[in-house]
């Protein structure tokens, strides 16, 4: 992309394009932190780091957003500039919202005790569950810093699989609250932890939607992956 | 080519896909030259009816040339020779035998400066209708009623009729010379930056006016604003260099241009 012959019309946009990737790298750590509160048993100093984490996160959301509304303001931006700042400001939306979901993630898995069963389907299940949806941040992350659109159809259907195991976590949990009522509070904790997991997935599969929003102009939200792909292989 | 003082469309093929309106007027094969310069290179495209189409681009991309080719304006020069068609009401306007008078009572224009004519208000309007109309001093005086509301001025200016449309402000100027375009009923208006000289208020008013006027007029405008012309048109043609480089409707050529050079130009990266 050419420069603007306003110069300063290119840092604010640059602005807004390095404030999301920093807010991203944020929400990476912060989500890399939940996972190891999963892996422990107890640790207050990583929950203190996830929340501080937090509120970093939402400033930037607030930062971000009033300058995608400045560069509106007084620029009037239009074609890829405005589906820039409009993908900018959807995007720091889902990430504050993973933000959230995360420090969810790190407060439960300090309540989330309970019998040999339940910390198997913790500490496998529910931690590979978290590992995905982290390689869907990621994803979707690189798709923003490079502008490609074409990982999009590769992040929902990574979707679609956190999909599945969020419902196996729910079956095996089910089965194992049938059979023993002292289980039901602890698997209640791991299912918030598991529900919270597959949102950090939607959101992450919004952020790759809204990277297809700007490199090909299409608004590919609520398409199936193979729908995803025949748009980016369009023109 | 006879020109009809009928308003009803004629129903010209199609070629370029965008309008989805009935073509009002079809350019095919258009080439301009001043002199030996060619301001203007093998242009085709459709004006629909009772749409607004926009032309934007860069100085001497060949927008108001083009404009111009649509009432024969460049015909007062000499030196200045068009070539291709221009269909417009059954025949081509570049005919040698178009009634010059009759095609700019069809198709009116108003220009980037205010240009009333020293004369009262409603001599302005007047002006124009008394040359292929007569009517009676009642009719008349309906007829400057109509066209001076039609151009959003009749409030502004029904106490001061007698008084000279110099005294007027700028964009009350701008307005007069719609309203005497509007006086004679053409089919078609050509506004040629018809607010580059006006304040944001007054601009307001003439991009307002242009939202009404559709209705009952087609429309093309020549604008180097191009929020204008995303605020106002209902189809956009980008220019450069005398060719047409991309005409769509306008929210998908101010959202997602299919060409490149669109995008560097409505975003501001060109030169």
């Amino acid at each position: 992309m050419n420069d603007h012959t306003s110069r300063q019309f290119d840092v604010e946009m640059e602005a807004i394009r390095s404030g999301v990737l920093t807010m991203g790298g944020l929400v990476e750590r912060q989500l890399a932190r939940a996972i190891g509160a999963l892996e422990q048993e107890e640790d207050s100093a990583l929950l203190d780091a996830v929340g501080a984490d937090e509120r970093e996160i939402n400033q930037f959301q607030v930062d971000i957003d009033q300058q995608c509304a400045q560069i509106i303001a007084r620029r009037q931006p239009a074609a890829v500039d405005l589906r820039m700042i409009l993908t900018v400001s959807k995007v720091v939306n889902d990430l504050e919202r993973i933000g959230d979901e995360v420090k969810k993630i790190a407060y439960k898995s300090a309540q989330a005790r309970g019998n040999d069963a339940l910390r198997r389907v913790r500490y496998y299940d529910v931690v590979r569950a978290a590992r995905h949806a982290q390689k869907m941040l990621r994803m979707a992350l690189d798709a923003i810093a490079r502008l490609d659109a074409a990982s999009a159809a590769e992040i929902v259907d990574l979707d679609d699989e956190i999909d599945a195991a969020f419902s196996a976590i729910m079956r095996q949990l089910i089965s194992y609250m049938m059979e023993d009522a002292r289980t039901i509070t602890p698997a209640l904790e791991i299912i918030f932890i598991a529900k919270s997991i597959e949102r950090i997935g939607d959101h992450a599969k919004n952020i790759a939607e809204a990277v297809v929003q700007v490199v090909k102009g299409k608004d590919v939200r609520h398409a199936s992956a193979d729908q995803i792909r025949a748009q980016i292989a369009g023109p | 080519m006879q020109i009809q003082l009928s308003r009803h469309a004629d129903a010209h093929s199609s070629k370029t896909p965008p309008a989805k309106a009935p073509v009002k007027i079809a350019i095919r094969g258009l080439d301009f030259h001043y002199g030996r310069f060619h301001a203007l290179k093998n242009v085709s495209l459709d004006i629909g009816e009772r749409e607004v189409t926009a032309f934007i681009g860069p100085s001497g991309c060949g927008k108001s040339t083009l404009l111009r080719t649509m009432n024969r304006m460049y015909s007062l020069y000499p030196g200045q020779r068009a070539s291709g068609e221009v269909l417009f009401n059954g025949g081509n306007v570049l005919d040698a035998d178009t009634n010059l008078n009759l095609l700019r009572a069809r198709i009116g224009m108003v220009f980037q400066k205010p240009t009333p004519f020293p004369m009262s208000i409603r001599d302005n309007v007047a002006f124009g209708v008394r040359l292929y109309e007569n009517l009676s001093a009642r009719a008349m005086d309906e007829r400057v009623e109509w066209a001076l509301t039609k151009a959003a001025l009749w409030d502004e200016a029904k106490d001061k009729l007698s008084q000279s449309g110099m005294a007027l402000s700028g964009g009350q100027q701008q307005r007069l010379c719609i309203a005497r375009a509007v006086a004679v009923q053409p089919d078609v208006l050509l506004l040629d930056e018809p607010t580059s000289a006006l304040d944001p208020i007054s601009t307001a008013k003439i991009e307002e006016l242009i939202t009404e006027l559709k209705r009952d007029y087609t429309i093309a405008i020549v604008t180097h604003n191009m929020q204008q012309a995303a605020r106002v048109s209902d189809h956009t043609a980008y220019m450069y260099l005398g060719e047409v480089v991309e005409f769509g409707a306008t929210d998908a050529l101010f959202f997602r241009p299919a060409r490149k050079e669109t995008e560097d130009y409505i975003t501001g990266r060109f030169g």
